[in-house]
């Protein structure tokens, strides 16, 4: 049992506080997802407990990738839904730690020639996994009506 | 873990496959054969995988195994034309 849990059922035992007031404590403690939970005010015949403990911020993670694709064309609808688990993109970035500099450097250079100003050798794996992991943040929503295609991707 | 289950369905109006549970351990045993078999090149390759790129040859053999790990829930369906690809792994 959760020590924190434990000193507020042992107040409510000792009539130190009512059972509403213990109620919201403990509702308190409980980890709500994206949001943060906080507790201040005193309590009667506390002692010292402090209500910073009950703070916390709990934010689920993002466990999939989800790309949905409709659109309607001559010769019938067309829907493609791929699921792909972030863990595989988090694998995936690393194994771009494994290109050689050598690559990095022609990579660069290719790319500087057709007009993207971009250098891959400075993109470290560490800035890559940050970005996979602000992707559960992601939603893009297109719905494109003269093509009739709908595209979205997000993450749950 | 790695994935234990593939799920692979295919039709199209001229044929049509019944919906495979295939059990991925039928797959992962002869690979695991075929790699003990090819070990001394696989240990040159990840050698030299490792010197080029300044990583750990352990390094190198845990991101292929992350990587095939993270292949569970993975889910792909596809529709067009009549026809449907559906592929998930478990």
């Amino acid at each position: 049992m959760n020590e924190n849990r434990r000193q507020i059922l042992e107040m409510l035992a000792a009539g130190k506080i009512t059972a509403d007031e213990a109620d919201r404590l403990l509702a308190a403690l409980e980890p709500e997802p994206v949001a943060t939970a906080n507790f201040t005010g005193n309590i009667a015949g506390s002692k010292g407990w402090s209500a910073n403990d009950s703070s916390t911020t709990v934010k689920t993670h993002a466990k999939y990738l989800r790309v949905l694709v409709e659109s309607t064309e001559k010769n019938g609808p067309t829907t493609v839904n791929v699921r792909v688990p972030m863990q595989l993109l988090r694998a995936g970035v690393r194994l771009a730690s494994l290109i050689p500099q050598q690559a990095h450097d022609q990579l660069d250079e290719t790319l500087s020639k057709h007009g993207v100003p971009l250098t891959l050798s400075q993109i470290k794996p560490e800035n890559l996994e940050e970005l996979i992991d602000h992707l559960g943040d992601l939603t893009v929503d297109v719905d494109a009506k003269e093509e009739k295609a709908k595209v979205r991707v997000f993450c749950e | 873990m790695i994935p234990n289950i593939a799920v692979l369905e295919i039709q199209n109006p001229h044929f049509r496959m019944p919906r495979l549970w295939i059990p991925l351990i039928l797959l992962w045993i002869p690979l695991a054969l075929l790699l003990l078999l090819l070990s001394p090149v696989l240990f040159i390759v990840v050698c030299a995988i490792s010197i080029a790129n300044g990583v750990g040859p352990l390094r190198v053999v845990r991101i292929f195994w992350d990587i095939l790990s993270s292949l569970r829930g993975t889910d792909v369906r596809v529709t067009s034309n009549g026809s449907k690809v559906l592929v998930r792994i478990m």
